[in-house]
């Protein structure tokens, strides 16, 4: 008895701890973001198989690197980067030999924030195959993310070279909008996608995504929603466009929207803290278990060691848990790494929420160097400079 | 060019990216001679791994989990090596259970691990799960050691920890046991319930038609200080002569006797023989009760090398769990005293409670039956 009723009270303190026995087989505990009828699931199988059948080639190694990539892309799951990286490690110690290696290898560094090891192996692999344009269009875009824009444009150029018509105007395109010169870039990029309508799918989802945020930084919000909608058309998953998107929603106050357009995306950190602050704006029972969720997966890649969504986390805790102090911390630390706009946008949001207008100092500095279009960036400014004053 | 390049620009712009990376978390108690654990694997890493959806419907399920529990663990500990003082442990698993972390359901294996060596002042680990699979794969380890908690993030660079395991301070160790006894308390129903029957008339006291009620709080608070310092006092000795291994009792007999002093307190209420004195009662079973301390300091295992110290800090853990209950139920006795809920439903009825339990205790440890649901 009195064991009994120790049991009882304890598995009554228990009740509270997680790891527990499921009563039923037949409960799901896991549902699967590929299942093995899936077409992806097959593709998968038979590059796996390429690869067992030809050890001494790298081509299906690489084939299925990229393939693993291209999901990371799609979903915004990292496992897929470490399944890529599994793929193609045979072929490292050989990486000179194999310029697509070390530009796959490239990419998978810059998923992880390792920006200097990208851009040496993207610059070792364009010097080892010198018609590829592609090592040249991944440096263009991890100097914007560093906003070196000089830089920038030098890969552009090089791109240029190598390249389409389209893909060329679309870089220097992305570059001109960051840098004062939005209007003349987004006639040039929209008039281009015009002569090349039947690009391929993935390509025009890229250029209307920035023309998108273009027309939406000149304060054209018809036109944004315009090219926003032509893009989901496309039918094509994109993990940047979902969240660009709801971005523009939740500005435009059209949380339900938003709420209708990620509602099945709660997997992806990026767009469920777009998910969260909408229903948080709509005052739905679900924000604020989603924003309780986004905290753990915060705090479980802090106990990694790794704070790969610093700019999320940043809006996590400004915009979801109102730690202005916190925000802007993480939002500081993010600016060291990342300066694109939307880094800016938080630094400066919340350098002002927490009454402290120098530590905004280096978004400010971007703003004024830049020239970058963007009312809501240069409010939030303004009233910086105002409370420094 | 491949269809690849399409998205890439696209992409970079969300480098800011989504989800977790795969994770597991292992957490390792270890404390110079035993070894114990408990390993967190997402399910989706162990699906990568050998595929756990048997039925292809894109879910896992318990049942299809549980059928592969074996394989997970032969698979899980074949890359979890751990050495006490260079020597090999064994891991086996206890129990598996099922966990949810952030990023979605974990499979949960307890552990234990057999060690050659029997006291060991160092523990290595080396960690291997699904760095063939997903070098990006990292294992979240967290030792806690009798010195304190030591986490690490194991990865293929970084694949191995040793935690030295030197005895813990004395302090420590005491502070320890102390939480022991005030949990034994806590949790050891017949010894509350016993101190319950000697309290539950302390607001109280005998005239001429039965219980009356104290006048004043001073005789009250004095009366129950010499039950609980006598109760207290005797099971002192009894638990340090059991623990010393002095005086050794079969526990069935010291179980019974546990039972049938707390049916005689509580009949004592309703049916008093013992008036002044109940010191003397108290002291008298509080002797049968030490021994009954004692059996579970033995389960406890007793640090040889630190035997009074665990010895005073129980007993110490036991009277701060006790003085709580008394803090607890003494004013709110005196201060319900002349009222009806206290005379009669907490005392009598209390008291009858209290008696059908023990009675059926005594019942069950005598007689090795078992009477009420566990």
């Amino acid at each position: 008895m009195r064991i009994g009723l120790t049991l009882v009270l304890l598995s009554a303190t228990l009740a509270t701890a997680a790891p527990h026995v499921p009563r039923d087989d037949r409960e799901v505990l896991e549902r699967l973001p590929v299942r093995p009828s899936d077409p992806v699931a097959a593709e998968l199988r038979k590059l796996r198989a390429a690869v067992a059948a030809a050890p001494a080639d790298p081509t299906p190694a690489i084939q299925l690197a990229r393939r693993y990539f291209d999901l990371a892309m799609a979903q915004g799951d990292p496992r897929y980067v470490g399944y890529a990286d599994a793929a193609l490690r045979s072929w490292y110690p050989n990486a000179s030999r194999h310029a697509e290696v070390l530009t796959v290898r490239g990419l998978l560094r810059q998923y992880r924030h390792d920006f200097d090891g990208a851009l040496e192996d993207l610059a070792a692999a364009a010097q080892a195959n010198p018609q590829d344009p592609e090592p040249h269009a991944w440096r263009a875009a991890i100097y914007m993310v560093r906003a070196d824009y000089p830089a920038a444009r030098r890969a552009c150029a090089a791109l240029a070279d190598r390249s389409s018509e389209l893909r060329a105007t679309g870089c220097s395109a992305y570059v001109d909008a960051t840098t004062g010169k939005a209007r003349s870039a987004y006639d040039a990029l929209s008039a281009e996608l015009a002569r090349n309508s039947a690009a391929p799918a993935g390509l025009r989802l890229w250029v209307l995504t920035r023309l998108a945020e273009i027309a939406w930084r000149l304060a054209d919000a018809r036109g944004a929603e315009r090219h926003f909608r032509d893009a989901l058309a496309l039918d094509v998953t994109d993990n940047f466009l979902l969240a660009a998107y709801a971005d523009f929603l939740l500005e435009q106050n059209r949380a339900a929207d938003a709420v209708a357009l990620l509602k099945d995306w709660t997997r992806s950190d990026t767009l469920l803290l777009r998910l969260a602050l909408a229903e948080r704006a709509l005052n739905l029972a679900a924000a604020e278990q989603h924003a309780r969720a986004l905290g753990e997966r915060f705090a479980d890649s802090a106990q990694r060691g790794e704070r790969l969504h610093l700019q999320e986390e940043a809006r996590y805790l400004l915009e979801l848990k109102g730690d202005a102090r916190a925000a802007l911390a993480a939002a500081s630390e993010n600016w060291k790494a990342q300066r694109e706009p939307r880094d800016a946008a938080i630094l400066l949001k919340s350098a002002l929420a927490a009454g402290d207008p120098r530590a905004a100092q280096p978004a400010l500095e971007w703003l004024e160097t830049t020239g970058f279009e963007s009312r809501t960036l240069r409010g939030t400014a303004d009233a910086l400079k105002a409370a420094a004053r | 060019m491949r269809a690849v390049l399409a998205l890439l620009l696209a992409a970079l712009a969300a480098l800011a990216h989504a989800h977790k990376p795969s994770d597991s978390y292992l957490a390792i108690r270890a404390d110079g001679s035993k070894v114990q654990g408990q390993w967190d694997i997402a399910l989706r890493d162990l699906e990568y791994a050998f595929g756990l959806d048997s039925d292809g419907d894109g879910a896992i399920s318990w049942g299809e989990l549980r059928a592969r529990h074996a394989e997970i663990a032969a698979y899980a500990f074949a890359r979890l090596r751990v050495r006490a003082d260079e020597r090999p442990c064994t891991l086996a698993a206890l129990e598996h259970l099922v966990d949810q972390h952030s990023d979605g359901a974990y499979a949960v294996i307890r552990f234990e691990g057999r060690c050659e060596a029997e006291r060991f002042r160092a523990l290595d680990i080396e960690y291997s799960l699904f760095f063939d699979l997903d070098p990006t794969h990292r294992g979240l380890l967290r030792v806690e050691t009798p010195k304190g908690t030591l986490t690490a993030v194991l990865g293929p660079d970084k694949p191995r920890l040793s935690v030295p395991l030197e005895a813990a301070s004395r302090l420590a160790q005491f502070l320890d046991y102390v939480g022991h006894g005030i949990w034994h308390i806590w949790i050891g129903f017949d010894h509350v319930l016993f101190l319950v029957s000697l309290l539950l008339p302390a607001a109280l006291r005998p005239g001429a038609r039965g219980w009356e009620p104290a006048e004043r709080f001073a005789p009250v608070f004095w009366e129950v200080f010499k039950v609980v310092t006598a109760f207290t006092v005797a099971h002192s000795i009894t638990l340090s002569l059991a623990a010393l291994a002095v005086i050794q009792l079969p526990s069935r007999l010291v179980e019974s006797a546990i039972a049938l002093s707390v049916l005689l307190a509580a009949l004592n209420n309703l049916r008093p023989l013992v008036l002044g004195r109940r010191w003397i009662v108290a002291f008298a079973f509080g002797l049968i009760h030490g021994f009954g301390f004692a059996s579970v300091l033995a389960d406890l295992g007793l640090p040889q090398d630190a035997l009074l110290v665990a010895l005073v800090g129980f007993n110490l853990g036991v009277e701060t769990g006790q003085l709580a209950i008394v803090a607890l139920f003494l004013p709110a006795a005196f201060l319900m005293r002349r009222t009806w809920l206290y005379r009669k439903m907490l005392f009598v009825g209390g008291s009858a409670l209290i008696a059908l339990i023990a009675a059926i205790w005594l019942l069950e440890r005598s007689l090795d039956l078992k009477l009420l649901p566990a």
